[in-house]
């Protein structure tokens, strides 16, 4: 994996219960930071975006306006899930009319 | 009553959501499904974790007898998907049957290509027909969305307002 150097100052208070917890894990720091910072990240990142979704979904806000915010990429995906998802409910009223025409 | 002939193609997501909330009998009792084998390996290796996702996987697959299981030779192949996913596109392309899925990386790299809905669809498509009532359909739709963790998702959303404005 591809890493890129990121420096960070924390109390020293923090890096002494760090310490504690490396020594009683027995696990490096930075090891440990990492992971607990991915999961982290992992959880807010996919809360925020949801909220987007939201936003997008009710009509609060634009693709542009989404674009603008998270990038072209997931813009796009929220787009084509709208599209599909409308569609869905689209075949799904037509379908369900045949259908129910076809039965009585 | 008779099957009606529209065929659709469901992939693994499709599988559990629709058993999950307990409307897959209803589906296979309507229409002619088929998937395709990875979906069948998919589902077994599920089975392997006793967990609320392998008890579904188990009953699925129990109703293996009902639907159809057919493979596809990739022919035209999208390169951000797995070869399974490419496996099971080629066989909407093939069979020119509409796909149902729920995994949304996979409608977005392919609904400009196929019919391509979310699993959904059919609580939609059973209300309309009658099949379900609206009173039933909500909570279906409530159900699912606690199980896929949907919370306010685009799919969940979009699929509430128009149950709230069938006829």
């Amino acid at each position: 994996m591809e890493t890129e150097q990121f420096n960070i100052r924390m109390p020293k208070e923090l890096l002494h219960d760090l310490d504690i917890i490396s020594n009683l894990l027995k696990v490096n720091k930075s090891e440990w930071i990492k992971a607990k910072l991915a999961e982290e990240v992992y959880e807010e990142k996919n809360k925020l975006l949801m909220e987007l979704s939201t936003l997008y979904a009710k009509g609060m806000i634009n693709k542009n306006k989404v674009e603008q915010l998270v990038g072209k990429e997931i813009a796009d995906e929220m787009e084509s899930i709208k599209i599909v998802a409308q569609r869905s409910a689209k075949h799904g009223i037509e379908y369900g009319k045949k259908l129910k025409k076809l039965h009585s | 009553m008779a099957k009606n002939s529209r065929n659709y193609i469901l992939d693994t997501s499709a599988f559990i959501s629709l058993e999950s909330i307990n409307l897959l009998d209803k589906v296979l009792h309507l229409f002619f499904v088929s998937t395709t084998n990875s979906v069948i390996e998919e589902l077994e290796e599920f089975t392997r974790y006793d967990d609320k996702y392998g008890q579904i996987a188990k009953r699925v697959l129990g109703k293996k007898s009902k639907f159809t299981i057919k493979s596809a030779k990739i022919i035209e192949s999208i390169k951000f998907l797995e070869v399974t996913d490419n496996e099971f596109y080629n066989l909407s392309l093939k069979d020119k049957s509409p796909l149902v899925t729920d995994e949304t990386k996979f409608v977005h790299h392919t609904r400009d290509k196929i019919d391509v809905y979310f699993s959904p669809v059919f609580i939609i498509l059973l209300t309309q027909s009658g099949h379900l009532s609206k009173e039933k359909a909500l909570p279906l739709l409530e159900e699912l969305r606690n199980i896929r963790n949907w919370r306010s998702n685009i799919i969940y959303l979009t699929i509430k307002n128009q149950l709230e404005n069938l006829d």
